[in-house]
């Protein structure tokens, strides 16, 4: 009887301590050796500059006696140039890591496999490999298959519940998570919910403004009972907003996707573009430091299942990318959608601590 | 000018080349022990290999006297008639020689403005820049066309020979044939003989016509190639593909010494220019130096390559001169 219950109490413990171990998150071990390189779509945006700003604070925090590199190529040349960056990057010995923005569609695989070959940690952020290869994990700004709801709402909260025809203005064809954004929109518009809202178009003014700006433009051209331009990029949305502005189009056709609140303040205070969303890049970066500094020290495989602690952004747990056949990854999230009421604070964040309610809290 | 001259000048542009060459690759070697591994100096020729193809028939064409600004839209138009086709169901093997012969297409027109009705090829190819790259829009539009047969894409990124990749093959056999037409054979003399003096030529019974067009069809076929091997490489095509390609082909050539004017230049020449290009390239992304600081290196370094023989020969002048003078 006693010794029975005895094993009760061992089975007991042990079962315990074996959930508490698969629940438990791994929490990094600062001050490792890991040679990482940065790699945006392309350089020269505040977005990939403000990701940079979140790795570089989680490679200070980490404490990490390796390099963090920030490279990219130029806009015009982005995915050959990516191509020539990963490949360059497989073949060298000092390089451990590579977190990577990817805009060349799945043209990239060749080069990343040469790099995991290599033995180097892959890790996407922003935009994944589409076909899920060569790839360790993704880290997702947010839930893909949510971008589309999100898109769908403001446009409905900007149109009216009677809606209206809009166009989309993404960034470039090869760029997987605009196109996973704008599959997710058009799936959502099939709801009956937003059975009001009717999809013109989708055009590419490939994230180069003076394009951007061009493709907004003969959007109002083609379809003249447009009423939205929807932007899922933070260059397409800012240039389309000037454009309806330059034009003095305001008042009939409104802009609306995913901005930075700094680059979108003016826009949304004269009612150009009276919505938007979007997460903080900064975020990104630092998150997808955390999970690469992980995955390239072995604290952690990338399997379905594993948690981990990626400093002050708390827990995360690696899952099946349900957004694609193949592929894991992280959801970081959420998103902020931005209007009239909040993109000053947003576009100002030193700004919006000196608030007189800011105060009386404190 | 005696021609002793112009050939002493051209040795020495080629061993001013080869020196930079060699420092560039002792440098490269001093400051990344990969340099000089298989892989890296196969990925040197491979991420830059669809413009070297194409600097080879434009090294003759500009010897000839000519220039072709339209390879990059033929090479991105040879990408996207195939692209197409196949998305159309079209068998790849089917699509790619539709492709070639759009190239060769592309070559007949250009070749019958400036040979036959002798516009000059500056506007003649400029036209066909914008106009091939119109179609390669129509057919691709705003889209990427991908998924590639296996075969296809395997071809242009998987080794092939040893570790070369068919395109690197491809390119080194090209270099052996047009360095014999251009330096051993008769049609080669004629392509220095009409970039010297188009009317001398025609004087004295060369088919100026005909060479020049035999000149244009091997830019249009061998650009489309050179754009279908691309399209292998990366394995998706796009509209913009290969666009504004032609700038680096012309510029690596004329780095190579061959004059702008016509009548002037090597192989040889353009064989080390694209090697120190390559290795300036590769060095310049093994030490993490990449975007628009790597332009401006080259950018500097081709306005060098268009003065220093520009300088030496008015120097020269004004030398020659002031000892005419003292004498």
């Amino acid at each position: 009887m006693k010794k029975s219950f005895l094993i009760l109490i061992i089975l007991t413990v042990m079962s315990l301590s074996l959930v508490s171990a698969q629940d438990e998150a791994v929490v990094a071990t600062p001050g490792e050796t890991v040679n990482m390189i940065l790699l945006p779509k392309f350089l020269g945006i505040a977005v990939f500059d403000q990701a940079h700003q979140g790795a570089e604070e989680a490679h200070a925090e980490l404490q990490n006696a390796g390099t963090l590199e920030f490279l990219g190529p130029t806009q015009e040349n982005s995915a050959a140039g990516q191509v020539e960056i990963v490949t360059t990057a497989a073949s060298r010995d000092d390089v451990d890591a590579i977190m990577i923005s990817n805009n060349a569609g799945d043209q990239l695989g060749p080069a990343l496999e040469a790099a995991k070959a290599a033995d180097q940690t892959v890790v996407t952020w922003d935009s994944p490999i589409p076909s899920g290869d060569s790839e360790d994990l993704f880290v997702a700004q947010v839930d893909f298959d949510q971008t589309g709801k999100v898109m769908a709402d403001m446009a409905l909260s900007i149109l009216g519940e009677d809606g209206g025809k809009f166009a989309v203005l993404s960034a470039s064809p090869d760029a997987a998570n605009q196109n996973a954004w704008i599959a997710s929109l058009q799936e959502t518009l099939e709801d009956e919910a937003y059975a009001s809202l009717e999809l013109l178009d989708i055009v590419y003014g490939d994230d180069v403004t003076e394009t951007s700006y061009d493709q907004a433009l003969a959007l109002v051209d083609k379809y003249p009972d447009m009423e939205l331009i929807m932007a899922p990029t933070t260059v397409g949305i800012a240039a389309a907003a000037k454009a309806m502005q330059d034009e003095g189009l305001c008042e009939t056709v409104k802009v609306s996707g995913l901005g930075l609140p700094a680059e979108m303040l003016d826009f949304t205070l004269n009612g150009c573009a009276p919505e938007f969303a979007l997460w903080s890049f900064v975020d990104l970066g630092y998150v997808t430091y955390y999970a690469t500094y992980l995955l390239a020290t072995g604290a952690i495989e990338a399997e379905e299942g594993v948690s981990f602690e990626a400093g002050r952004m708390g827990v995360y747990t690696i899952e099946k990318d349900p957004t694609r056949e193949v592929g894991l990854r992280i959801v970081m999230g959420p998103f902020s959608v931005y209007n009239i009421d909040n993109v000053e604070a947003a576009a100002n964040p030193g700004g919006a601590e000196m608030t007189p309610e800011a105060t009386e809290e404190g | 000018m005696p021609p002793s001259f112009k050939w002493d000048s051209l040795k020495r542009w080629e061993t001013l080349l080869a020196v930079v060459l060699a420092v560039v690759v002792i440098f490269n070697i001093s400051q990344s022990s990969v340099f000089l591994r298989v892989d890296n100096l196969v990925n040197l020729f491979m991420l830059h290999i669809e413009k070297i193809i194409v600097v080879l028939i434009m090294t003759l064409i500009i010897i000839n006297g000519e220039i072709d600004l339209s390879v990059a839209s033929v090479m991105g138009l040879g990408a996207c008639v195939v692209a197409n086709l196949y998305e159309r169901g079209v068998s790849m093997e089917a699509a790619i020689l539709v492709g070639l012969g759009v190239g060769a297409l592309c070559g007949i027109i250009n070749g019958f403005w400036v040979a036959y009705v002798r516009l000059p090829s500056l506007a003649v190819t400029l036209a066909g820049l914008i106009a091939y790259h119109g179609i390669a829009e129509m057919l691709v539009e705003d889209r990427s066309i991908g998924n590639f047969p296996d075969w296809f894409n395997q071809l242009g990124q998987k080794a092939l020979i040893g570790p070369l990749p068919l395109s690197l093959v491809i390119f080194f056999i090209l270099f052996i044939i047009f360095a014999a037409v251009l330096h051993f054979s008769a049609f080669g003399r004629y392509v220095f003989v009409i970039g010297n003096n188009r009317e001398a030529a025609r004087y004295s019974g060369v088919r100026v016509r005909q060479v020049k067009m035999m000149l244009y069809i091997m830019s249009g076929v061998i650009a489309s190639l050179a754009g279908i091997l691309f399209a292998a490489r990366l394995g998706a095509v796009r509209a913009s593909t290969a666009e504004g390609f032609e700038l680096d082909i012309i510029t690596v050539v004329l780095l190579g010494g061959v004059s702008i004017f016509g009548g002037k230049g090597t192989l040889a020449g353009v064989g080390l220019s694209i090697m120190l290009v390559l290795c300036l390239r590769n060095g310049m992304n093994l030490l993490s130096i990449t975007g628009n600081t790597q332009s401006t290196v080259i950018g500097v370094l081709l306005i060098f390559s268009v003065l220093i023989p520009n300088l030496t020969q008015d120097f020269q002048g004004f030398w020659n001169r002031r000892r005419m003078i003292a004498k």
